[in-house]
């Protein structure tokens, strides 16, 4: 039986199976620690002394977050930039924060934000990207959403917005009324605010950096 | 061919990432390259079958 | 009844094929609600508003296969090991405890929808993460019931004769139900949240999934064409080396955006570039057996050409094997290529490309050989020896195989639309968003996918017609 080739051994197909799943399982695992620890949350210390982190600490709240592109990495990265008041303040502590961002991070899931809109991109296409929502120019000073709800800043506009969604309709597609409280509201927008100051690789795209580019708007 | 490191924390992987699919090259090879001993093994074993 | 026949096992996996038949009529009758809501905003809202209609939608899509899986793998059990299932009582308890569970989530899901921003809802309400919904205590209750199920399974396999296919199912099912282990634990951290979310869907629909369909075309192959076990299985193991291989690192193409890395955009691009690989060879390999024992009983001595016939045992069921292994390359492969590499994936990345990627590709690589492997369970149940198409199940399969690829169609060239004006062109903000969804192709999409919706919820009504009657036609040979 000289001419029976391997190629058609099922022994031969089998181990190379067994073999390329078990060493691609391990490589996952392994890249999965390393990546856990680029992804871990970083903190308040970390802020002070500048530390760039992919994910910095909920402290990030009490700063100040632009959009730039970074001409070494090719691609728009999130810039931490001076104090800036949040709801009134910038010495949000650490506890504070956290609180905050962990009652909003539960908001997101406990009114299934997930099912209309992207965060980081997945999800449903119903609604807008959540991603950067933060550095939406709509909600800045002179943005269209800001004016709408009639509030003097980014955060209360936002807040106001998540509360009574069906008294501003923005577009024929609304926003459905979730019951979401003053307090869940402040959490949301933290936790909004937090998600814009995440490292996602230049996504997305030329964020808020084009005006005028349709219908002379 | 080899361009500066861009990730933002060192790491063996970002290491590895160093110019075009350099990263990805390494991994597949690392994965495919035992099949070859495991073809001459069983190679071998059919040879002494017959 | 014929029924009274069967076997323990087979007769679960008829009722496990039967709830996953209302789940997918469930699916789509959801679906076609958010369809609706596309098309006209103001439909059920604020009563079952879209994100609910979503959930359901995606979640009865996930369950429905999940359990058409396990009955699939209740049928072959007996076949291939040549033994009983082992604790098969156990497995029947666990079914009726794994439906009731089902039935008050979607009950909640429907009439509790959304619940204040703390621990319990997540534990009773939803967890609110799209295809993982079900809040904790029906996770508990998932990993109970799939633990039961894993048990059987290499109970069995341990006990009876183990094949390849058998071999490759029992390690296949416990990566599956282990996986789900991975998205069950709440964290403030998106990013991190997002990445193990992943392990399981992807690990799922892109590993496990997919390795289970290979075990069940093989198993079809060897009973509905009678194709040479050994040349089978060694295909079979081919395709597990390039799923797994391709597959596991290819989770990389869900790491590019997340705050993971800048390192995975090399390896998800590569290694999810060759995970279509193995969908080609699939198809390659039901074609090739089906025109090598074909070609066989053609050559074989025939006293006149009258008596030249088909090899096919079980005609609707292979018509639906033979389009899984056309839907799963185009819809899993290709459609999946088309974003795969990330210069592309930053603009296509959460647009309607993905959904009519995710649309082909469900139904392409699962809903089509689960379908099947239903027509071969009729086949069995009422011991017919050829079954053969009747006109329903001819309708059937063309009205829903026409109405997902329209709806496919509609939606990537939708998924244009928003990719060059919402990304492309205006950066992805909210404004850019609503004007890419105002567009005029874009609308025009969305009505078509709602038509074809319709299509295909035509053909679901026929299969179901075709399913329930088409065991006592007397067209069938016995």
């Amino acid at each position: 039986m000289a001419n029976r080739s391997v190629w058609s051994d099922n022994r031969f197909w089998q181990r190379s199976a067994a073999w390329v799943t078990g060493f691609a399982a391990i490589l996952l695992i392994w890249l999965t620690f390393d990546t856990s620890m680029q992804i871990s949350m970083g903190s308040d210390e970390d802020l002070k002394n500048g530390v760039t982190k992919r994910v910095p600490g909920p402290t990030v709240i009490n700063y100040k977050i632009t959009y730039e592109m970074d001409a070494k990495r090719g691609h728009e990265v999130p810039v931490i930039g001076e104090k800036e008041l949040f709801f009134g303040r910038d010495d949000w502590s650490e506890e504070e924060a956290g609180a905050l961002l962990h009652l909003g991070k539960l908001g997101s899931q406990a009114k299934n934000c997930m099912n209309c809109h992207t965060l980081l991109g997945n999800g449903a296409y119903y609604a807008p990207d959540l991603t950067k929502a933060w550095l939406d120019p709509a909600w800045g000073p002179e943005g269209s959403l800001q004016a709408m709800t009639g509030k003097p800043t980014k955060e209360e506009a936002m807040a106001e917005f998540l509360q009574h969604p069906s008294q501003y309709p923005t577009h024929e597609r609304m926003m459905p009324n979730l019951g979401i409280t003053a307090e869940e509201a402040k959490g949301l927008v933290a936790f909004l605010k937090h998600m814009s100051s995440i490292d996602t690789n230049g996504f997305p795209r030329n964020f808020g950096k084009i005006k005028g580019a349709v219908h002379g708007k | 061919m080899f361009e500066p490191f861009t990730d933002v924390i060192p790491s063996f992987f970002g290491w590895l990432n160093q110019g075009p699919l350099t990263l990805t090259i390494f991994l597949h090879t690392v994965i495919i390259l035992p099949m070859i001993w495991i073809y001459f093994q069983e190679k071998k074993r059919i040879e002494n079958e017959g | 009844m014929a029924s009274s026949t069967l076997n323990e096992s087979k007769q679960l996996a008829t009722w496990y094929f039967t709830f996953a038949f209302i789940l997918f009529g469930a699916q789509l009758l959801f679906g076609l609600v958010a369809a609706i809501q596309y098309v006209m905003p103001g439909f059920l809202f604020e009563i079952l508003d879209f994100s609910v209609a979503r959930t359901l939608h995606i979640n009865a899509l996930v369950v429905w296969m999940v359990f058409a899986m396990f009955g699939s793998v209740y049928w072959l059990l007996p076949d291939e090991t040549g033994i009983d299932t082992v604790g098969i009582k156990i497995g029947k308890l666990l079914y009726w405890i794994f439906v009731a569970a089902i039935a008050v989530v979607v009950l909640v899901y429907i009439f509790v929808q959304v619940g204040p921003a703390d621990e319990t809802t997540i534990w009773f309400i939803m967890e609110g993460r799209e295809y993982i919904e079900a809040p904790r205590w029906a996770d508990f209750g998932i990993v109970v019931v799939a633990l039961g199920f894993v048990a059987n399974l290499f109970l069995t396999g341990i006990k009876g004769k183990q094949t390849g296919i058998v071999t490759v199912l029992m390690a296949d099912m416990i990566a599956f139900a282990g996986l789900y282990l991975a998205g069950m634990f709440f964290t403030d951290n998106i990013s991190v949240d997002q990445y193990w979310w992943w392990w399981v869907i992807h690990l799922w629909v892109e590993a496990t999934w997919e390795v289970f369909v290979g075990a069940i075309a093989a198993y079809g192959l060897i009973t509905m064409i009678g194709a040479h076990r050994k040349v089978v299985e060694m295909w079979l193991w081919i395709e597990v080396a390039m799923l797994f291989g391709s597959g596991i690192l290819g989770m990389g193409h869900h790491y590019f955006w997340i705050g993971t890395p800048e390192y995975w955009w090399e390896i998800g691009a590569l290694f999810s570039a060759l995970e279509p690989l193995p969908l080609v060879a699939m198809f390659v390999h039901v074609l090739y057996d089906w025109g090598k024992t074909q070609g066989a009983e053609m050559n074989a001595e025939h006293t006149d050409e009258d008596s030249v016939r088909s090899v096919i045992q079980n005609k609707p069921a292979f018509t639906w094997f033979v389009f899984n292994a056309f839907g799963n390359f185009l819809g899993a492969g290709v459609w999946g290529f088309f974003h795969t590499l990330p210069q592309v994936n930053l603009y296509t990345h959460g647009t309607q490309f993905t959904s009519a990627h995710g649309h082909l590709a469900f139904f392409g690589a699962y809903a089509t050989i689960l379908i099947g492997m239903m027509y071969i369970a009729v086949q069995g149940k009422n011991n017919i020896k050829v079954m053969n198409n009747t006109k329903s199940s001819i309708w059937a399969v063309s009205l829903i195989v026409g109405g997902v690829m329209g709806m496919t169609v509609a939606l990537t060239i939708a998924g244009y639309v928003q990719v060059l004006v919402s990304r492309a062109q205006m950066g992805a903000t909210w404004a850019g968003y609503f004007d890419g969804q105002a567009g005029m192709w874009f609308a025009q999409g969305m009505d078509w996918r709602l038509i074809m919706g319709v299509v295909t919820f035509l053909g679901f009504l026929l299969l179901a017609k075709d399913l329930l009657t088409t065991g006592k036609n007397p067209v069938h040979e016995r």
